[in-house]
């Protein structure tokens, strides 16, 4: 609920259109009601013979309540939608806000790429939030005690049992069916989970489950889960219906009520015939808008799990770095490469059967060329993520410079290194505007030689690039990301398989540039491949989260361990 | 859309399930106006007594909890019908991606079809649920009220006739209007909707450049944009519902007017009928507009339909299995392909007229550039895909006569990339058998694929729990339990495909060893990346673009085969391209 307090809050930020989706759509719910009133009224007018001109009145009026209510209910749609997409903007700035400051580590927790989809489409959900949860109760309610406010001028008697029926339709019926539909939903989500593990694994383990002959057995697996969760979205799907319908029968009922209580005082004589029909005409319109809030606890629902999700994303404490240390110093090295050194550093994370560093020691001086090598899996991203505090050790510790590292703030680590990573990202929109994300003030001349140093001078500064860089290649976002930091220009170089996906030839003219620029900072380069470790001032070779040999590539060479094989290996390869 | 609404007829019984309560819901309507008609009538007009008027509520009484009762049958009818067509099509997507996702899986578009299997499918339920029942009511309860209303007051019915026909008008008009507009600012509401997604997935990217802050506007403003650009598509169909309300008053208007002058100046109607037709008239209306309604929820299904359709109507063909039982008595057979040929397709890339023999116990190594369709040829021999020409002979015999299973029993697939399911280890180790296998049997076969050191050293051992996809275990220790894998099934034909890179050393090892032992037993064939597997081979297939360029041992390629000395002299120089 907390969650969903801050939905509200963001909500209630648009005050006027929020004003006016209320006032737009009580009018065009009083108008709705007048207007059979008015109606039932009026042909009961018309059975005793009135004069003309009254009749005449009555018939205009119900014109122009018919116009208001057409109209209002425009005004009604309009604002709401607009309130509900202001909302939605204000929700995503706000997330936004709160994602911000803990990405990205938080990213490494949740490493599930869907993550961040499921962000967009909790936000989405959302919109209903205020479109079906948040006003139309108070405009409900509000025309129901205009209603009961006006019936009762006539008859007290019909008057109470609009307010039973109010409280019964829109409050009890709801409710009592509310419990039941929390069980049904969980069920519904438990059965799709494992019908969605069926379904990837047969899809994508396809070759093995011919070959190993299960595809039978898989077959009819999957069948059995689709048709149980068939089942229950079924039993869920009877369930709306019936609360929905129940709802529609008290509604009735209450008319009912409204029109046999009502027959027994006129006929009693305790209220004028004339007005039987108008109360029941009354009933039966303001019930209508009563019927949908049966659907209420499902929309509630739904808001509050979207609410509740996006905000567990960013809502935990543990997900932040910490960074309340009290002495936080700004790691001053402006133009001044650092050294680095890292004294038995362990980290696992989360959820993770195995720790991923274990016991790692190394040393990075001031100006050093570092290659990490080792296997897939080895830890060697692992190792680049805590130099560069996205994420923090277990035990241990890390210092740049004389400082220990969780007396920095990452922002000041990030300020002063240039990275890239496996995975770049490009955002929409012109080339020259992603390079520029580096260096706000490179002239068009800067960003071209940049280009140019990495073989991208093919490409044109007003290109466009589309939402992740889906239009390029993958060697060119390599080149791209690369290009970038070069105009950065930082002390520390920290490279992830920089140019896994770039040819010898191409990725050699690079780290020639690379390595010029280079000349003076500290830099630590992961890479898949062996070649060029010459002019590497040490090589690490990690196996399964421990460093198994550290030195120069001669050394190693000679000493004919681990990384001596790897080479062996590597030179035998046809990577063709 | 047509077939959806084939689908639905094709439940007949369920139709006419429908049809039936449509009828009772419009003929308890109907009996709901007349039970008030008569009731407000005898009391306000006939001054009858109360215990007179009673038998009237009785019936109005049971009349609306029909009308609440037909209501909820419909809509379960409805339900039940969703629930029918979506079992359905999971059916025949799975019959159709049973028999052939291989190279669905090759083509990367295993994602497409999960998403296909799980969430087209389920978008298809309001069509059925909603849309379908409500088109039903809404071609029969208007008829039965405008029916009711000729019968009763022919110029209430006249003016309906009249009327009526204007709300489809109007609609047709407002959403082609919508569609327009909608097209217009379709490339404006794509960008401004995929901002806040494309700045997320950024997002360390920002902050690495230390740029995220400055984010927050840029979101603000394209969800702003992306607002006003749908506000505008918005209001058309606002407009839509307003012409709606506007027509339906107009009419009803005009209804109680002709009423109300012939109930007071002409004096030639009861109050029973005027009043019976003035109820009856809003109800003709708001059918009309419930079926818009369940028009805009139905129609998210057609789209997912049409993708449920495009899947189902791609043509791929199968491997054809026969009867005949391959009784080989653990020994490997002998293979022989035929002018054998695999295309992707029309203008895709094919394997073409390849002609080779399999000897028992042969290890065969597949030489070649990327692209030049090694692992094709993998998946030929392997009988994973269907050949477009010539022929596999086992023993003499086509392949094509042997029964699938007998034929699977006798082969192991290592691929780079193995395929771990959720369950435990042994479970996934235990894949491989081809009967029951003990849990002695499994360990053995971890102990000889080297895995059985770190599983001994989790938790909970054979039965630690894996996840989807193998998560938590690296590259080769997957590797690892496929070796296990065949360990356990002792297969006689091996098909390997050699891991490019990645690999620590020690599954590099066991790798080697392992294959080594399996290929005592077996035949061996493998795309082979390693230059001592190739040297080791007794015969290597140089495929170049689809076709079988030489064979040969590596000793006579390296003198006759000029390409093939390219290749291996540009790996041995250190170049890789």
């Amino acid at each position: 609920m907390k969650d969903l307090a801050l939905v509200v809050k963001l909500t209630v930020m648009e005050k006027k259109d929020i004003l006016l989706s209320i006032i737009f759509g009580f009018v065009t719910g009083i108008a709705a009601v007048g207007l059979f009133a008015a109606s039932g009224y009026l042909i009961s007018k018309a059975a005793l013979a009135p004069p003309l001109y009254a009749l005449i009145i009555l018939t205009a009026s119900v014109k122009m309540l018919g116009f208001i209510r057409a109209f209002s209910r425009y005004g009604e749609r309009y604002f709401s939608h607009r309130a509900t997409f202001t909302m939605l903007s204000n929700l995503r700035v706000s997330f936004f806000e709160k994602l911000e400051p803990l990405a990205p580590g938080i990213f490494q927790k949740f490493r599930s790429g869907d993550l961040l989809a499921r962000i967009v489409g909790d936000v989405e959900t959302l919109q209903n939030f205020f479109l079906r949860v948040f006003y139309p109760p108070i405009v409900l309610i509000m025309v129901f005690l205009s209603t009961i406010l006006f019936t009762s001028v006539y008859s007290v008697h019909v008057a109470f049992i609009l307010l039973a029926g109010l409280l019964l339709t829109t409050f009890i019926v709801p409710a009592f069916f509310a419990l039941k539909q929390g069980k049904v939903d969980r069920k519904v989500r438990e059965r799709r989970g494992n019908l969605s593990t069926e379904v990837t694994e047969f899809l994508y383990g396809y070759r093995d489950l011919k070959i190993y002959q299960q595809l039978e057995d898989k077959e009819a697996q999957l069948k059995q889960v689709s048709q149980a969760y068939i089942e229950e979205q079924q039993q869920e799907g009877v369930h709306h219906i019936f609360s929905q319908s129940a709802n529609l029968m008290v509604s009735l009922i209450v008319s009912w009520s409204v029109l046999g209580v009502g027959a027994y005082l006129v006929a009693d004589g305790q209220m004028d015939g004339i007005f039987l029909a108008m109360f029941l005409m009354i009933s039966l319109t303001v019930f209508e808008n009563a019927t949908p809030m049966a659907a209420f606890p499902i929309h509630l629902q739904d808001s509050r799990q979207a609410a509740n999700r996006l905000f567990s994303v960013v809502g935990k404490d543990e997900d932040a770095v910490d960074e309340t240390v009290d002495d936080m110093q700004e790691w001053v090295a402006v133009g001044q490469a650092p050294a680095i050194k890292m004294t038995d550093v362990s980290f696992s994370f989360p959820e993770e059967i195995r720790q991923t560093i274990k016991n790692v020691s190394l040393s990075l001086p001031a100006g050093s060329k570092t290659a990490i090598v080792g296997p897939s899996g080895s830890g060697k991203s692992t190792l680049l993520q805590l130099l560069l505090k996205i994420s923090v050790v277990d035990q241990g510790e890390i210092r740049m410079g004389d400082i220990a590292m969780n007396h920095i703030p990452q922002e000041s680590i990030w300020e002063k290194a240039n990275v890239v990573l496996q995975k770049n990202h490009f955002f929409y929109g012109s080339l020259r505007e992603n390079l520029q994300l580096a260096k706000d003030t490179a002239s068009d001349d800067e960003l071209e030689a940049v280009l140019n140093k990495v073989q991208l001078e093919y490409l044109s500064l007003s290109d466009q690039v589309l939402e992740k860089g889906e239009n390029l290649s993958g060697g060119e976002k390599q080149r791209l990301a690369i290009a970038r930091v070069m105009l950065k220009d930082a002390p520390l170089w920290i490279l992830d398989e920089p140019t896994s996906s770039v040819d010898a030839l191409t990725e050699d003219h690079i780290y020639r540039h690379l390595f010029d620029q280079a000349e003076d900072d500290t830099l630590v380069l992961v890479s898949h491949r062996l070649t060029g470790m010459e002019k590497m001032d040490q090589i690490i070779v990690m196996e399964e989260g421990s460093i198994v040999e550290a030195g120069t590539y001669s050394v190693l060479m000679d000493k004919q361990g681990y990384f001596y094989e790897l080479k062996q290996i590597e030179q035998s390869v046809f990577m063709s | 859309m047509a077939q959806l609404k084939e689908m639905a007829f094709a439940q007949k019984n369920r139709m006419i399930q429908l049809v039936i309560y449509a009828l009772f819901s419009g003929l308890a309507i109907i009996g709901q106006a007349y039970f008030i008609v008569t009731i407000v009538d005898r009391v306000f007009l006939q001054k009858q007594s109360f215990q007179e008027v009673v038998p009237a509520l009785i019936g109005l009484l049971v009349v609306l909890i029909a009308r609440a009762t037909f209501n909820y049958l419909s809509g379960r009818t409805g339900v039940k019908m969703a629930s029918k067509v979506k079992g359905d099509l999971r059916q025949s997507l799975l019959n159709k991606f049973s028999s052939n996702p291989v190279q669905a899986s090759i083509k990367g578009q295993s994602g497409q079809k999960v998403s296909v299997m799980m969430d087209a499918v389920d978008e298809i339920d309001s069509y059925f649920s909603s849309y379908i029942p409500q088109l039903i009511q809404t071609s029969i309860i208007p008829i039965i009220i405008l029916i009711t209303a000729f019968t009763q007051h022919m110029y209430t019915g006249l003016i309906i006739l009249v009327t009526a026909p204007f709300i489809p008008i109007f609609m047709i008009i407002v959403g082609g209007k919508t569609k327009e507009k909608s097209e217009e600012q379709l490339d404006k509401m794509a960008a401004f909707s995929g901002r806040f997604l494309d700045t997320l997935q950024g997002l360390t990217t920002l902050k690495l450049f230390g740029k995220a802050n400055r984010q927050k506007e840029a979101i603000r403003k394209s969800s702003l944009d992306f607002r006003d650009a749908t506000m505008e598509v918005l209001k058309v169909a606002f407009v839509s519902t307003l012409m709606m309300e506007l027509i339906s008053m107009l009419s009803i208007g005009l209804i109680a007017l002709e009423l109300s002058l012939r109930l007071i100046v002409f004096q030639n109607i009861s109050f029973f009928t005027a009043f019976f037709m003035l109820i009856l008239a809003p109800e003709f209306y708001v059918a009309l507009k419930e079926l818009g309604n369940a028009f805009h929820t139905g129609r998210g299904s057609m789209g997912a339909a049409q993708k449920i359709q495009d899947e189902l109507a791609e043509s791929e063909q199968d491997v054809s299995w026969g009867e005949a039982s391959l009784n080989t008595q653990g020994n490997p057979p002998q293979l022989e392909l035929k002018a054998a040929g695999f295309s992707y397709g029309e203008d895709a890339f094919a394997l073409t007229n390849i002609s080779a023999e399999i000897r028992p116990y042969e290890q065969i190594a597949i030489v070649g550039k990327s692209g030049a369709g090694k692992t094709t040829l993998l998946h030929v021999i392997a009988g994973l895909v269907p050949l477009s020409d010539g022929e596999i002979l086992i023993n003499g015999k086509s392949r094509s006569s042997f029964s699938e299973r007998d034929w699977f029993d006798q082969l192991s697939y290592i691929s780079q990339d193995p395929y771990l399911f959720s369950g435990t280890i042994a479970d996934n180790i235990a894949i491989g058998a081809t009967q029951a296998a003990s849990r002695e049997e499994i360990e053995q076969a971890a102990e000889k694929a080297g895995i059985a050191k770190l599983i001994r050293s989790l938790e909970n051992g054979y039965d630690t729990a894996i996840g989807e996809a193998g998560r938590g275990l690296s590259g080769g220790e997957k590797q690892r339990v496929a070796i296990a894998r065949a360990f356990l099934k002792k297969p006689s034909i091996i098909v390997f495909d050699e891991p490019t890179t990645g690999l620590d050393l020690q599954t590099e090892r066991i790798l080697q060893r392992s294959i080594k032992e399996l290929g005592e037993a077996s035949t061996v064939i493998t795309v082979a990346h390693r230059l001592h597997t190739i040297a080791n081979a007794d015969n290597i297939y140089f495929l170049q673009a689809g076709k079988l360029h030489a064979v040969g041992t590596h000793e006579a390629l390296m003198n006759d085969v000029a390409a093939y000395r390219d290749m291996v002299t540009v790996q041995q120089g250190g170049h890789t391209q």
